[in-house]
This record gives structure tokens, C-alpha cells and sequence, in this order.
């Protein structure tokens, strides 16, 4: 079975980056979170913690809302992965960025990316959320100033928006 | 640069057998699954490795397979795909409920059942940065010689903190093992051993397969206490299975976590077995719960807390399941 | 899209300038900001709690391939701090460590492998000294003094006495006395500190970006440390993540970045971890609190006597002020006859204790609280019936020579009560199920600031250009409160302009004027006075110009809806673009300066410290906290929360709104799971796992009730709204436990192991109790 050679330490990686295909030389000890922010350049992307405990850094990879800080960069070959920068079309912000911004979902804006990047995902695959839902939905993504009432207001009214 | 993570390199291998060989070829490597154990002590400097083998390219194991022979879960199946079989969710309620108590949505996503089977045991002196450690003289658990928790003891007391197994371990699950001799096939309970610093019986190039739930389980539920309502590790779970007649119980299991080093199967519930769950049992149960619970300070609420709460939630599992049964 | 300030914008509010920059992460924050040529700093932290430095050889580490510069204490033989009179402790740790993870020296290097391995080739050596983690272990007899300047480790002594405390106490019909004690909690802001810097040899100037709420204070200790003339430093602020009062202070990691950039020479970034933000601290203090109060039968309070211990941790930083506030902030609530109070603040082995979001008075709110709650009981009256037994009548001045100009505390009580449904429900919930309340308050600014330079105490530019953009210059820090948004609106309101007419340029000494920073809540009051004086100059000159045009008297001309009108409009009118062209004519781009200062009565009473908790009004807070107890567990639910805030005028609701659920929140997290704990002086809670800021999972809905009392000095009346229900939430909680399971506890936070001791306790008296009967 193939295992690289001790010394080339990165490895050609090809993956979408908001829909986008790029390839990148990577270091297989490299975090997804480190190679969007220092190598795409998606600072969008944030650090709060030191490993999985603020979901900060949270992005979608196939759809699916996970912190990039836990996520070893090369084992997204071939996968799509889609940042808070991703979600702008043509220029306009998205429904939930709307209402995150109207509702004041975002007062800080540093948990916002990860924030709206768990939101996403719930909305994805459940259009309708109730309250319940919402707060099981963005337990791992801590907020430090909102006391979450208007997070959970914001992915609401975006709920309600009409695409 | 968020974190220095050590130089390792990765294997995908694309089978079990393949896995395994490179496991054996490899002394040192270790197996990545959802990796939200392993990478988050790499960035704190523990399990060091030179090789990660990935286990998520091989197809077979991340799948769920109901039978007569009862639920097969493979070991790379997520804990969020796992809440989300329906078969799972219907006839094993522990199993459901003690999925949806783990972490937080983003782990559950990427964490896996042999990841939570295999988590490293916890204590607030092990999960700490290298600096911290250092600066606290390391641990008989890693890098030391001495344990700060119980000074005078030889063994450590890092506790096991996933909340699947004692579900598995109620609901008298079975783990199938591969390694270079073949499959091996044992009850859940016989994975681990009361050791802090080597609770898993696994052998290093031995890795888990699936998880076989038995079928026509009795009706189960869990609950873990934990300080907020997500994220946190349970400072002790507890799953208990029931099946009762009558309002008189037939049989009783109940799995526990987070008070020791391993999950483990409580012991002397047949002698509960043929009567009705009322206060006296009750009080017998939480007698049986605080003895045989080994809770030491290795989190930062008291072990005495974590004792009373193990049997204050066993009891209060009988009680609802009893209820509901009769309901 | 043009933002109107119509009726809708005022009753509900705007969205914030700087929303849509959050929202895209577009929005730099200062570890976003470009590093690719920037060197990677990192620091080495003391592993001993207390020791004399005996060696520090940074030889091998400076001969790694890679690295750029190595510091040590001898980089810097200056102090730094945020009190003038209390600078005891050096970036760079010199001679002596006092906690563990204090800096002893600093590396900066190609790349973060570098610079790690650089740490790790440093030689450190340290002859332990004892050290003490408890104020008690500190203040005992013969133990080692900290600072050879403080004996008996007592950084500094509050003996306050205000009123006749005996006769006070003689004339109550219930005296009551009880002990409480407040964990320590951190600010645990979500983006962690980062700071970077730039010094450019060839002109000796020095760049720094960093997180700081206060960017004037980076200034002056950077030019104190590093010996470079103020002229030559620029302190910009980018988006920052967050404050809450960690970042009021300058920080060790900000004065060694800049240190590093100057040695290397050239730009150094430094990003610290969680657990270094853990380390870098400067909280609420760990406080141990003795309160006794004087009651009469209906519910009026006659006597206070307070007797307060905080554990400061190893500097001086924030400590005197932070004791001060716990004394001072006793007053201006309530109406009190008497009040005694004495406080300590101790040196402890333990990272340093600072300002955090209701500085000083959220741990006297608590216990003052609980108190009254339970005397309340005692003598079988409602709690909001004490608390409006003791109301204050505006406007007066407390003992302490506060001044309370707007009171809305009254109306605060009215709103909870009447939403909760109190008087329905308050003893007729089921076991486990319980209602509390509590009230508390917070200042809008410290009306003296710290350094005195004889300046106002705000101090807005605003300017307006050919373009007819309307420019607003602050130093004032937005960390996320809303601030740059509330200088616009103000803006906006006085000249008569639409909102995107404004744009505001924030934190960046090279072109902003100094501002005292974000802190006390200063700054709606302060900066937005500030802001409405400049923008009337800018008026007057406008309506002047208008006034030329219309052949009318500049008295009779008014700018609305981005036009000027005569009198009550109707008749001729200008669009705002061509009166601003018009008064460029001749005189040029127009720059004005508004100021604002805090007349002298409003500086505090003449008394020592006198100065601390005074301020040009207190904001005010009531709320009702309703609960969930697992007798089995001891896990506390918050069902849900009623707040009421007099902020005096919501100048933008719904920024207001978000201040008060935040604010509440935070009380809760201090009240519910948060504390730091330390074995031998290592943090155990250095995680966002172990420190438990509460998830969305556990929390609760908040309904906010606005109450406007328009104070007669806030900018259109307006007060702060960021701080003030913070205090109020730890004891209408462990009141409203107290309620549901009939136990008073005395320790926060209120965690399931304590509910689930103190009930164990509780049925262990029982059976005493029963025991001795059964034996008599
Ligand atoms: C903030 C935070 C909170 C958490 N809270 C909880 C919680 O509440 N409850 C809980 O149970 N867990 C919790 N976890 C831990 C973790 O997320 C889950 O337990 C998860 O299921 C682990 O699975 P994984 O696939 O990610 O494991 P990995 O990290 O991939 O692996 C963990 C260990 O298991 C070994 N391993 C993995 N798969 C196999 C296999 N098939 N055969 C043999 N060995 C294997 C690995 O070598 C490694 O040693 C938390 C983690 C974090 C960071
Ligand atoms: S229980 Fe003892 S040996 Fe085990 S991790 Fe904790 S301190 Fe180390
Ligand atoms: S940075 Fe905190 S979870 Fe990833
Ligand atoms: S908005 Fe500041 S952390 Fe969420």
C-alpha cells in the first residue's frame, strides 16, 4: 500500500473552496482551518479556541457544518468545502447574512461566520426550524455577546425570507 | 497558524485487512476516524504518532445493517448518522439518546462510533497544553511518574467519558475486532480494563469493525448529567435497559460512564430481577450504583457529585422506563 | 439604500454601520489582518507560581536558524499598567515571577515551528519562593510578601463610613448578616487576543494593531516601554471580537509584540491561545463578602455594613479601582440611611485580576441582593415591595456625593412584574419550580478619568468635504457594543442627514482623536455628547451658508430629510449637497471638533477615592429570573428571563435590546457555570470546554423591557445600556432557587455539585434535627 516518503511532508490536495476547484501543496499535518485562512485566504474563517470547543471556525464540507480546526486539510481531497465568504451571490448577501445583519444577530461578528455557517446548514435541510431546533442546531458555536436571543431571531426571520 | 500539530503522515487504505497491515508494518501508527479525539490532544502534544491510517476510505465500515440477528453498526458510521436510523432510533432508545447527548452537532457530524468506543479517558491533569504539564511534572498517564489525583496510588485514574458505551453496554452489545490473526467477536464490557493510562484490551494493530446490537431489545433510555446542555462530557452517564412484566422486573442492565476508567456493566441487578420497582428497589439500586462507582477528582466537579448523581439518574431511568411500560 | 431616521428607525432601531462587514466575513480582525511578511511571536511562561529568577540563558535559542529576536526582562527595565499610581509589574517578567504563565521572555522567528523550538532551547531557572493561592493563605501571619511594598500582601485598604451604621442598625426590627462568595470569572470573549506590529528601522516609526478597547493607553505605555517618542507610534484598531473589560488594560503580549518588532526590527504577529488568554486574565476577582443589613418591618432599610476580600492575583493592575467600585457602587441604587464599608484587596499567586463587564459592584449586587430577598422573607413581604420600600427620588446625590439625575428604577419594577405575571405566580409554582428577581445598576462613564491631562473628557471630528460626505472622527473603540454606529446616528439626528450620509472612522491615532476608550460605559454618553456638540457646530455653520442662499436669518433655517428648510419647511428649501458646496466656498473642507466634560459635581464625593463610581448617571435594571431545579441532579434551568433597563433614551433600540440580553446572558454564565479554578496555580478551567460559557442549548429566552427616563444631560437623554443588568442576574437566580427548593446558597456559581451539596446538607440537618427531637 502506498505511503508517501518520510520527507515529502505535503501532499497535492484538490478540493472545492466555494465552488471553486483549487489544488494546493499541503502539509499532512495541516488544519482545514489553517489552510483556508493562510493559504486561500478566507479569513472569514475564525479561531476562537484550541481544538473543537467553540465552533469559531465552522464551514461546511459537503454540505454538512463541522469546525475546521478538528479537520485534517488533506482528507478534504476531492470534497467541497464553502466558507461565510462563499455564501455572498453576485454580490448580494445571502438570507441568512441579511437577517443576521437586520436582526442584529451579530454584534461582535467574530462567532458570526461559524454562526451563520451551522445556520446554513440547518436550513438546508430543515427550511422550517422551530426555536428548538435552531438552539440544538448552534449549541456547538459559542457567542460570547448576544446571549443567543438574536441569533436565534436572525436564522428565524431567514427562515421566513423568501429565496 | 491556528496550532503546531506534530509531523505525521497519513494512509488511506481502502480495506480492513489493508488497514491492518499497514498498521502492523507501522509500529507507532495509529487510526484516525473522525479524528475530534485524536486531533484535539495532537494540538496538546498527546498520542503522539508518525503515521495516522484513516480509516474513513474503507467503505464497509461505515455502514448500518438491521438483520434478525439484530443492528450492526459499523465503526466509521457518524453519531449524527446514527441518531438518524430510524431502525436504531426506534428499538434502541439508549443508543438514540446518548448519540444525541454527545458534544456538539459539528462532532457528532464527524465523530464516529469506534471513535467514541475507543476516546481516551479524561482528567483535568492529562488535558491540558505541553506547557501546563510540563510545568506540573507530567503524569504516571504520560510523561511522569506520579499521579496527582491519587498521589499515593500506582495506577491512573483518568475517566471514561464516552456516552455510547454504556448504552451499548445495557443493551449487552457485542464489538467485532480485526486483526492479523482474523475477527474476533466480544461483549462490549470486554474492551476495557480499570486502568486510566491502558483501558482498551485492544491490541495495537487491532481495530473495531462494527457494533452488533442484539435484537427484540427491551426498552432502554439514557441521560447524562453534564454542567451546560451541549458540548460538555458526561460527568457520569448512565444507560439502563428494562424489561419488566407486570410491573415486576424480568431483567435489568445498566451501563454507566464517566465515574471511571472504563464504562462498565453494573453488577447485581439479577437480584432485583422478579420484583416490582418500587422505593425499596429504588434505594437498593442507588445503593449498588454508589458502591460500585469509582468517580476520583480528575474533573473539576466532586467525585462525591458524580457518585450521587450516577444513581440518581440509574434510579430515575428504572423509574421512567418502569413507569412508561405500564403507561 | 438610504437609511431614514423616521419614526420606524427611532421605535426600532438600525442594524449596525459595520453590520454587512460581519455578516460576509469581509471584517478584518487583527489576526486577519495581512502577515505573510510578519514574523511569528511567542512567549515563554513562568511553569512556577512564585520564584526569584536565578538564571535566563537565551543563547541557544537565539543562535536557531530562523530566529529573529529574543527578549527577556532586561529588554525593558519599565513599568506598565492602567492605574498611574499602582505600575508594579514589568511586560517581561525581571527578577521575580509571581504566577505561573507570567512572561519571562519572548521570541519571534521565520514561522510558528521556529518559534516554538526557540522557546524550548530557552534556559530558565527559578529558586521557588512559597506561594499563596488563597487571599486567606496570602494575608496570614509571616507568610512572603509579593511586593516588598505591601505588607501583609494587602495591595490596598477601602474604610468607607457614610451615615449613623449603629443607630442605623439600632432602629431596625431585623438585622441579618450573611456570607457570600464569588467565584472568579473571566471575560472569555470569543476572539483571542492578537496583536501585530511593525517598527520600521529606517524612519524609527512603530506601527501596532491590536484588540485593545482603549488604543490611548496602548500609545502611552508603548511610548513608556519602549522609550519612543508618542509622535512616532500609531495605534489603529481593526474589528475587534469582543472586550467586556479584558482589553481595557494595555496586556503584557501587546508591549512584548512591539518590543519584538523593534529588536527583530520589522513586523511581528502574535496570536495567543486560549489557555494564554486564560493566563493573561485580569477579571472579576475571586471575592469573599460579609454583608449586614439593618431592616424595618416595612422593608426600609436602615443600615449597611459590607466587609469585602478580593484575591487580586499578582499585580496591582485594575485592584484599587475594582475594591473602590465594590464600596461605592452600594449606593446610588437604593435610598440608604448608613452605610460602612471596609474592603481588601490581596496579592495571591495567581494571574492578575482586572475590569469586567459591571466592574466592581456585580459581586456586592449579589450578595446585597440575596440578602435583602431573604429578609424579605422573614418578614413576609414581596421582594418588589422592599426594593420600592427603598427607592430613590431623582434628583439627589448618594452619601458618597453621587449624583442621580434620571431614576427609572420604579418603572423597571412595574415592567417585570406586570410580564412575569409575579404576583399571579410567585408561591404558587409546583416544588422545583421557582420566580426571583433582583435590581441592580451601573454607571455611564466614570466621570473622572484616569489620567488627568486637563482635556475634555470626549472629543469627536467631524468633517465635511466636496463630496458632501459627512465624516465622523472617534477614538472611541467599537468592540462589537455598537459604538461607531451610535456616533453616526447621533450625527445623523443633529444635522438632519440620512444615516449612509455618515460614515465614521474609528480607533486610528493618526487620524482620530483621542478618546479615554471603551470602558464604564463612557462612551454612548461621553463620545455621543461629543459627537451632537460637533455636529450642531457643523449645523450652524451649514444653516449659515443656507440661511446666504434662502436671504433668510440663519435663525430661522433647519436641515430635514437632507434638505434645509425655512421655518417649518414648506416654503424654499436646499438639498443638503448644495448648502454643503456653498459653505465650502471660501473657507474649504470643514473640519469641527465637539467636546464634552463631566461638570466637576459630577466627579464624586471629596472623600479618599471619592472619585470612583462617579459619573453623569446611573443606568438602572430589574429583573425576574424563572427556573427549573432537578432536586436529583442539581442541575438549574433557566426557563426564562424578564429584564427592564432605564437607559434614559434608547438612541438605538435595537442595539439596546442586544446590550441588555447580553448582559443578562453573561450574569447568567457567572451565576450558572463559570468559574476559574487553579491546582497549585495552574489554570484547570483554561478551555472553552472546562471554562463553561453557556451554549445556545441551555439558555434562555429574554424579554427586554426599554424604560426611558431621559436624563437631563445624555445625548437626547440617553445613559449606558451595556452594564446594568449584568449585576442583577446572579442573585435573582439564586433567589428564585432559593424559591423553588427553599435553600439559600451562599456560593457562586450555582453549579449542580454545590445544589446537589447543599441539599445533602440540608437533609442531613434534618435528620439531626429529627434525631435530637426523637432523643428529648
Ligand atoms: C469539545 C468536545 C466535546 C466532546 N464531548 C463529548 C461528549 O459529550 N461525549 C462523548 O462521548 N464524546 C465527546 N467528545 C469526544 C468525541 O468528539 C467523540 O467521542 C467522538 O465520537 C470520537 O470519535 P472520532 O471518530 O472523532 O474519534 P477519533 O478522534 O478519530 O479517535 C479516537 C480514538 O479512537 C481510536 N479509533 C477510532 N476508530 C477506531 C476503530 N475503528 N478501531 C480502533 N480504534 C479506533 C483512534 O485511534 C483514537 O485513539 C467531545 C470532543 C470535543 C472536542
Ligand atoms: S488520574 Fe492521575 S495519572 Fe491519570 S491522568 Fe489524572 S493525574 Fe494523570
Ligand atoms: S476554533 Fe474553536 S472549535 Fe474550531
Ligand atoms: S457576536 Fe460577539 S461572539 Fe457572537
Amino acid at each position: 500500500m502506498h505511503i508517501e516518503s518520510e520527507r515529502s511532508a505535503k501532499r497535492l490536495v484538490r478540493l472545492k473552496v466555494n465552488g471553486r476547484w483549487r489544488e494546493d501543496a499541503v502539509g499532512q499535518n495541516e488544519l482545514l482551518v489553517d489552510y483556508l485562512r493562510e493559504v486561500a485566504r478566507l479569513t472569514g474563517v475564525k479561531t476562537g479556541c484550541d481544538g473543537g470547543e467553540c465552533g469559531a471556525c465552522t464551514v461546511l464540507i459537503d454540505g454538512e457544518a463541522v469546525p475546521s480546526c478538528m479537520v485534517l486539510a488533506v482528507r478534504c481531497e476531492g470534497r467541497a468545502v464553502e466558507t461565510v465568504e462563499g455564501l455572498l451571490s453576485q454580490g448580494r448577501p445571502s438570507r441568512l447574512q441579511q437577517a443576521f445583519h437586520e436582526k442584529l444577530g451579530a454584534q461582535c461578528g467574530f462567532c458570526t461566520p461559524g454562526m451563520i455557517m451551522a445556520a446554513e446548514a440547518l436550513l438546508r435541510r430543515n427550511p422550517n426550524p422551530t426555536d428548538g431546533e435552531i438552539r440544538t442546531a448552534l449549541s456547538g458555536n459559542l457567542c460570547r455577546c448576544t446571549g443567543y436571543v438574536k441569533i436565534v431571531e436572525s436564522v428565524k426571520t431567514a427562515a421566513e425570507m423568501p429565496s | 497558524m491556528t496550532a503546531l500539530l506534530p509531523q505525521f503522515r497519513l494512509a488511506h487504505p481502502r480495506s480492513v485487512s489493508d488497514a491492518i497491515a499497514t498498521s502492523q508494518e507501522n509500529a507507532g501508527s495509529r487510526f484516525i476516524a473522525g479524528g475530534t479525539d485524536l486531533i484535539v490532544n495532537a494540538r496538546h502534544g498527546l498520542g503522539k504518532s508518525s503515521l495516522l491510517i484513516d480509516l474513513s476510505g474503507i467503505r464497509e465500515l461505515a455502514e448500518i445493517r438491521a438483520s434478525d440477528h439484530g443492528i450492526r453498526i459499523g465503526s466509521m458510521v457518524s453519531i449524527a448518522a446514527l441518531t438518524r436510523d430510524a431502525a436504531t432510533s426506534q428499538n434502541y432508545r439508549a443508543v438514540k439518546e446518548a448519540a444525541e447527548a454527545i458534544a456538539g452537532p459539528g462532532h457528532r457530524l464527524m465523530g464516529t462510533v469506534g471513535g467514541n468506543l475507543c476516546l481516551d479517558t479524561r482528567c483535568i491533569y492529562y488535558n491540558q497544553s505541553e506547557w501546563w504539564r510540563r510545568a506540573n511534572g507530567f503524569c504516571l498517564k504520560h510523561g511522569g511518574d506520579t499521579c496527582h489525583v491519587a498521589p499515593q496510588g500506582r495506577r491512573c485514574h483518568a475517566a471514561f467519558a464516552g456516552d455510547l458505551a454504556p448504552a451499548f453496554l445495557a443493551l449487552r452489545a457485542e464489538v467485532e475486532i480485526a486483526g492479523a490473526s482474523g475477527c474476533r467477536r466480544i461483549p462490549v464490557g470486554d474492551l476495557y480494563v480499570e486502568d486510566g493510562s491502558a483501558h482498551l484490551t485492544l491490541a495495537p494493530d487491532e481495530l473495531i469493525v462494527a457494533v452488533v446490537l442484539p435484537p427484540n431489545p427491551p426498552p432502554s433510555s439514557y441521560a447524562k448529567v453534564r454542567v451546560r446542555g451541549a458540548i460538555d462530557f458526561p460527568l457520569a452517564g448512565v444507560a439502563v435497559a428494562l424489561a419488566a412484566a407486570n410491573g415486576v422486573i424480568q431483567s435489568l442492565n445498566i451501563g454507566l460512564t464517566g465515574t471511571n476508567s472504563r464504562p462498565f456493566l453494573l453488577a447485581g441487578t439479577d437480584a432485583i430481577a422478579g420484583r416490582p420497582v418500587d422505593e425499596k428497589v429504588l434505594q437498593q439500586l442507588d445503593r449498588l450504583v454508589q458502591k460500585q462507582v469509582q468517580p476520583m477528582r480528575t474533573t473539576i466537579a466532586s467525585a462525591h457529585y458524580r457518585r450521587l448523581a450516577a444513581a440518581a439518574l440509574a434510579c430515575r431511568l428504572v423509574a421512567s422506563l418502569s413507569a412508561a411500560k405500564e403507561a | 439604500m438610504t437609511i431614514k431616521l423616521d419614526g420606524k428607525a427611532r421605535r426600532q432601531g438600525v442594524p449596525l454601520i459595520d453590520g454587512i462587514d460581519k455578516v460576509t466575513g469581509r471584517a478584518r480582525y487583527t489576526a486577519d489582518l495581512e502577515h505573510a511578511d510578519a514574523l511569528v511571536g511567542r512567549i515563554l511562561r513562568s511553569p512556577v507560581s512564585h520564584g526569584e529568577i536565578v538564571r535566563l540563558d537565551v543563547s541557544k535559542a537565539l543562535a536557531l536558524e530562523g530566529v529573529r529576536a529574543v527578549i527577556t526582562g532586561d529588554d525593558c527595565p519599565h513599568t506598565y499598567g492602567v492605574l498611574p499610581i499602582a505600575m508594579n509589574e514589568y511586560p517581561l517578567a525581571r527578577g521575580r515571577v509571581r504566577y505561573r504563565g507570567e512572561p519571562v521572555a519572548a521570541v519571534a522567528a521565520t514561522d510558528l515551528e521556529t518559534a516554538e523550538k526557540a522557546l524550548g532551547l530557552i534556559e530558565l531557572e527559578v529558586r521557588a519562593l512559597p506561594a499563596y493561592y488563597t487571599s486567606e493563605d496570602a494575608r496570614a501571619d509571616g507568610a512572603v510578601l509579593l511586593h516588598e511594598n505591601k505588607p501583609g500582601n494587602i495591595e490596598r485598604e477601602v474604610h468607607h463610613g457614610f451615615g449613623d451604621v449603629d443607630r442605623g442598625f439600632s432602629e431596625a426590627d431585623l438585622v441579618r448578616e450573611a456570607t457570600i462568595t464569588c467565584a472568579e470569572v473571566n471575560h472569555a470573549q470569543i476572539e483571542p487576543h492578537a496583536c501585530l506590529a511593525d517598527f520600521d528601522p529606517l524612519t524609527g516609526r512603530l506601527t501596532v494593531q491590536s484588540v485593545s478597547q482603549v488604543g490611548y493607553y496602548l500609545h502611552l505605555m508603548l511610548a513608556r516601554c519602549l522609550e519612543i517618542d508618542a509622535s512616532r507610534i500609531r495605534v489603529v484598531k481593526p474589528f475587534v471580537g469582543g472586550g467586556f473589560g479584558a482589553r481595557v488594560e494595555v496586556l503584557n503580549f501587546e508591549i512584548i509584540t512591539a518590543l519584538l518588532a523593534r529588536v527583530a526590527p520589522g513586523k511581528v504577529r502574535m496570536h495567543l491561545t486560549r489557555e494564554e488568554n486564560f493566563l493573561t486574565h485580569r477579571a472579576r476577582p475571586q471575592t469573599d463578602m460579609r454583608l449586614k443589613l439593618g431592616m424595618r418591618r416595612d422593608g426600609r432599610i436602615t443600615a449597611c455594613e459590607l466587609h469585602v476580600v478580593q484575591r487580586g492575583g499578582a499585580y496591582a493592575g485594575y485592584g484599587i479601582v475594582t475594591l473602590l467600585y465594590a464600596g461605592a457602587l452600594l449606593q446610588g441604587l437604593y435610598d440608604i440611611p448608613a452605610i460602612k464599608y471596609d474592603g481588601y484587596r490581596v496579592y495571591a499567586n495567581l494571574p492578575p485580576c482586572g475590569a469586567m463587564r459591571g466592574h466592581g459592584g456585580v459581586n456586592t449586587r449579589h450578595a446585597f441582593e440575596c440578602l435583602l430577598d431573604r429578609m424579605a422573607r422573614e418578614l413576609l413581604l414581596d421582594p418588589f415591595a422592599v426594593r420600592r420600600a427603598n427607592l430613590l427620588h431623582a434628583p439627589t446625590r448618594t452619601l458618597n456625593d453621587l449624583m442621580v439625575n434620571s431614576y427609572g428604577l420604579a418603572e423597571c419594577l412595574d415592567k417585570v412584574e406586570a410580564a412575569s405575571n409575579w404576583h399571579n405566580r410567585i408561591g404558587k409554582l409546583p416544588r422545583g419550580k421557582g420566580l426571583g428577581m433582583a435590581c441592580s445598576h451601573y454607571v455611564s462613564g466614570a466621570a473622572k478619568p484616569i489620567h488627568w491631562t486637563g482635556e475634555p473628557h470626549a472629543v469627536v471630528n467631524v468633517r465635511l468635504d466636496f463630496d458632501g460626505g459627512v465624516t465622523a472622527l472617534t477614538g472611541a473603540a467599537d468592540i462589537g457594543q455598537g459604538s461607531s454606529t451610535m456616533v453616526a446616528i447621533a450625527v445623523a439626528e443633529t444635522l438632519g442627514v440620512s444615516l449612509d450620509r455618515v460614515r465614521v472612522i474609528a480607533g486610528d491615532s493618526a487620524v482620530t482623536p483621542k478618546d479615554n476608550g471603551a470602558y464604564s460605559s463612557r462612551i454612548t454618553f461621553m463620545v455621543g455628547n461629543a459627537a451632537i456638540d460637533a455636529a450642531r457646530r457643523l449645523r450652524t455653520i451649514l444653516c449659515e451658508a443656507a440661511a446666504q442662499k434662502l436671504e433668510v436669518p440663519p435663525e430661522d433655517v433647519d436641515c430635514i430629510g437632507e434638505a434645509f428648510h425655512v421655518g417649518g419647511g414648506g416654503q424654499s428649501s436646499i438639498a443638503f449637497c448644495d448648502v454643503a458646496k456653498a459653505a465650502l466656498v471660501n473657507r474649504g473642507p470643514i473640519t469641527v471638533t465637539g467636546t464634552f466634560t463631566c461638570p466637576p459635581e459630577a466627579q464624586g464625593g471629596k472623600h479618599r477615592g471619592g472619585a470612583v463610581g462617579s459619573t453623569m448617571g446611573f443606568s438602572y435594571a430589574a429583573q425576574v429570573v424563572e427556573v427549573t431545579v432537578d432536586e436529583a441532579t442539581g442541575l438549574v434551568t433557566v426557563d426564562k428571563v424578564w429584564a427592564a433597563l432605564d437607559c434614559g433614551h434608547a438612541i438605538n433600540p435595537l442595539a439596546v435590546e442586544g446590550q441588555i440580553e447580553g448582559s443578562v446572558w453573561m450574569g447568567m454564565g457567572q451565576a450558572l457555570s463559570e468559574e476559574t479554578t487553579y491546582a497549585d496555580g495552574l489554570p484547570l478551567h483554561a478551555s472553552l470546554l472546562e471554562y463553561r460559557v453557556p451554549t445556545a442549548a441551555e439558555s434562555p429566552p429574554i424579554e427586554v423591557h426599554i424604560v426611558e427616563s431621559n436624563d437631563p444631560n445624555g445625548p437626547f437623554g440617553a445613559k449606558e445600556a451595556s452594564e446594568g443588568a449584568l449585576a442583577g442576574f446572579p442573585p435573582a437566580l439564586v433567589n428564585a432557587v432559593a424559591n423553588a427548593i427553599g435553600i439559600d446558597l451562599n456560593a457562586l456559581p450555582v453549579t449542580p455539585d454545590r445544589v446537589v451539596e447543599a441539599l445533602v446538607e440540608r437533609r442531613r440537618g434534618l435528620r439531626l434535627a429529627a434525631a435530637r427531637r426523637a432523643a428529648s
